[in-house]
């Protein structure tokens, strides 16, 4: 599932800009990229244009203007963005929503710096 | 021949009787001729038949031995001679003798003869058997005596007989009895004096009588009155009577008093009409929920069926005061007895029969209607009070709801800023990690922090999905002795920082079906609540094995609570201790008690205020199969 020449790219999906600068700031400590977006749809904007696309998407649940799920159907129904594989961060602790957007992964917020590093750099593996 | 012998001096008066072949003839009359000494000198076919005799034999025989020796003795045949003689004729009805010594009743016409000088010469004697006609006449008139007698002595009916043109002819004791006249007063009145003055003056006597002349019979049931004036309800035949040539000899009357058999079926058809007013009265109750219409109608059906003038209703405690002797109770409702008032009839003649028992029943369908209409009143209080109970409970429902939504909400919309300030303290901490900052340890008390006001936020949820009963429950096979040892081990710092030490009683392994996580905050709880309110007292944990079930308890010998409050601890937001330094929200027993009956198991509390306080927790060992068995 890694995506080739993705070049360490995250990009993150939150409406709070505190959580995505947060989340931001320590990925970059990391030696990541981290694209930001607010909602869905400027999440999908951007990945129709910038390049390289990100080896994996932090997607938050609740946004406006689009949210998280119907982010994903958008994001599975494009040929050219299926493959990006997807992490859910949700204040909801709800198991069945990950079940139903084919996460790869979820992470309930509060997230835990250690465990989000250890799921991001899987997928930035060998890149 | 036989007067051959008789003198010729006698011989005009046989001359006169030369009637002889005719009297010879003659079979129903004895006829004979007897000198004046009483000598029978002739004989006839009657005599001989009537008397027994032939001529030879009596013919020269004295005329005495025709009668009784009593009257022979007498001189009773003689007396007639005598006065025959004298009078010319003699006439008498008696008993005469036959040869056989039989008697007969005899008609006996014994008339002197005389000849041209008035010398008397004889008597001829005609006798009559009336022997038969007797018997019919002695019949006749016992039957009229017995039917005199019988008319006479019949009481209960008038029988009497009228004059053709309506005088009375006869009069009974019955007529007596019913009329109050005598027969002397009565008889040879017109037949109209008994009846209605009215009736008396429009010919109705008249009419009936040639009715009854013209049918045979006339029948009716009327008005008739008494000598005294007052009326009585007759049922009156009368028949008209004629004699053999068809002419009008008379009528008989026959009367009745019919007043008891009318008054009777007056008072049923009163009785079901009363009834029936009644009836209808209660079905109007029955559709007319106001009270004020049921009892108007019931004056009016007490005035329509009694004709009372004043019928009306008094209420009890009426200002006006009114005098309620007489009326008839409506009684209350509440079951007191006591009476809400009276239905009060007033009426000439006075109610009586079954008028008043009427009254009552109508007086009763208003007491009924009053007792619905009171049933009603309670009725509907009852159902305000349940619609503003029912309304402030789904008010407070709905608080709750409102609140718990706005907690649920309230814990996402925390966990956001908690987020980015956890990521942001960890980034901080890996930078400075291993610098010997002194603002490391700093940093780890700030994540701390966040931990548990992550835990908070978590409970926050668990509460209201509690409340709203979406606990779910992962169960799976682990060994609760070695997780008990676990959270205890993790206790022994802040047991130790409490100065409560811990002492604990484990089996080796206690193997179960639970939700880990679930039971273990259970663990969690109860042994954070024991340091928390250990007073620095030794806490004990004990695990107990059964077959199908495990027993923890958890004792400290603390604060305690009140013995009344023990129940409460396990409400939501309770907390019995007020003592503000003690952390945490109360709302840790809460959820405890919603995992422990969700696995199936009792959570109870022992305690006493300043005594410590004992968690007693059951499970089953296998939950999910119990609630299997539960549900099935």
């Amino acid at each position: 599932m890694t995506s080739t020449r993705c070049d360490r790219t995250i990009l993150i999906v939150d409406d709070d800009d505190d959580v995505r600068n947060a989340v931001a700031e320590v990925l970059e400590d990391g030696n990541y990229k981290a694209l930001r977006a607010s909602n869905g749809e400027a999440a999908l904007e951007q990945l129709r244009t910038v390049r390289p696309q990100p080896c994996v998407i932090l997607l938050d649940m609740m946004m406006p203007v689009m949210d998280g799920s119907q982010f994903r159907a958008r994001q599975q129904s494009d040929e050219a963005l299926r493959q990006i594989p997807v992490v859910v961060l949700s204040a909801h602790a709800d198991a069945t929503s990950s079940t139903n957007m084919a996460a790869v992964a979820f992470l309930k917020k509060p997230v835990d710096l250690g465990e989000l590093l250890q799921i991001v750099e899987r997928y930035c593996e060998g890149d | 021949m036989e007067s051959g012998r008789v003198s010729s001096s006698v011989n005009p008066l046989l001359a006169m009787l030369d009637l002889r072949a005719i009297t010879d003839s003659i079979r129903d009359y004895a006829i004979f001729v007897i000198d004046p000494q009483g000598i029978v000198l002739t004989w006839n076919t009657g005599a001989q038949r009537i008397k027994g005799y032939s001529a030879s034999e009596i013919i020269g025989q004295s005329f005495t031995r025709f009668y009784g020796e009593k009257e022979r003795a007498s001189g009773h045949p003689f007396e007639l001679l005598a006065q025959a003689a004298r009078d010319g004729r003699v006439e008498e009805e008696a008993w005469r003798f036959r040869k056989d010594g039989t008697k007969f009743w005899a008609d006996v016409v014994i008339s002197a003869l005389r000849d041209e000088t008035g010398q008397l010469r004889g008597f001829v004697k005609v006798t009559r058997d009336l022997s038969d006609r007797r018997k019919v006449e002695e019949q006749l008139r016992q039957s009229e005596e017995r039917m005199r007698l019988m008319v006479g002595s019949v009481k209960d009916y008038a029988l009497f007989m009228l004059e053709p043109d309506g005088r009375v002819a006869t009069w009974n004791t019955g007529a007596e009895a019913l009329k109050g006249y005598t027969a002397d007063e009565i008889i040879g009145e017109h037949v109209s004096r008994f009846y209605p003055p009215e009736e008396a003056r429009g010919g109705k006597a008249e009419r009936e009588l040639a009715q009854a002349a013209a049918e045979g019979r006339f029948e009716e049931e009327g008005w008739r009155v008494r000598k005294d004036g007052s009326r009585f309800w007759a049922s009156v035949v009368l028949s008209a009577v004629r004699n053999a040539e068809g002419t009008l000899v008379g009528f008989t009357k026959v009367t009745r008093d019919m007043s008891e058999r009318k008054r009777v079926q007056e008072q049923l058809a009163d009785r079901a009409r009363q009834q029936l007013a009644v009836a209808a009265l209660g079905v109007y109750a029955l559709r007319t929920p106001e009270l004020k219409l049921v009892m108007e109608q019931a004056i009016r059906a007490v005035r329509e069926t009694l004709g009372g003038r004043d019928v009306g209703i008094i209420v009890a405690g009426d200002r006006h005061g009114r005098d309620s002797a007489g009326g008839f109770p409506i009684h209350a409702a509440d079951g007191s007895g006591k009476a809400y008032g009276w239905l009060v009839v007033s009426r000439d003649p006075p109610l009586a029969g079954d008028e008043p028992s009427f009254v009552q029943s109508v007086a009763n369908v208003v007491a009924t209607a009053l007792a619905r209409a009171h049933f009603e009143e309670q009725l509907r209080a009852a159902e305000r009070t349940t619609v503003v109970e029912r309304n402030r409970l789904l008010q407070a429902e709905q608080a709750l709801r409102e609140r718990d939504d706005f907690i649920s909400v309230a814990a996402h919309e925390l966990r956001t800023p908690l987020t980015a300030l956890q990521l942001k303290l960890q980034g901080l901490e890996r930078t400075i990690q291993g610098s010997g900052s002194p603002a490391q340890a700093r940093l780890e008390g700030a994540l701390r922090q966040t931990r548990r006001l992550a835990q908070l936020v978590d409970r926050l949820l668990d509460v209201t999905r509690v409340a709203q009963t979406r606990l779910e429950m992962a169960r799976e096979r682990f060994d609760l002795a070695s997780l008990l040892r676990q959270v205890v081990d993790d206790f022994r710092e802040p047991a130790a920082h409490a100065h409560s030490p811990l002492h604990v009683e484990v089996p080796e392994q206690v193997e179960g079906i639970w939700d880990r996580l679930r039971i273990e905050q259970v663990l969690v709880n109860v042994l954070s609540n024991a340091v928390k309110y250990g007073a620095g007292q030794p806490i004990s944990v004990r695990l107990e094995a059964e077959e199908d079930r495990v027993r923890l308890t958890v004792a400290d010998k603390g604060i305690g609570i009140a013995e009344e409050d023990t129940a409460r601890v396990f409400e939501r937001f309770q907390r019995a201790a007020p003592i503000r330094h003690y952390s945490g929200m109360g709302l840790g027993l809460y959820i405890t008690k919603h995992i422990v009956e969700g696995h199936g198991g009792t959570i109870a509390l022992t305690s006493r205020r300043g005594e410590g306080a004992t968690f007693t927790i059951e499970l089953p060992r296998f939950a999910a199969a119990a609630q299997e068995q539960a549900r099935a």
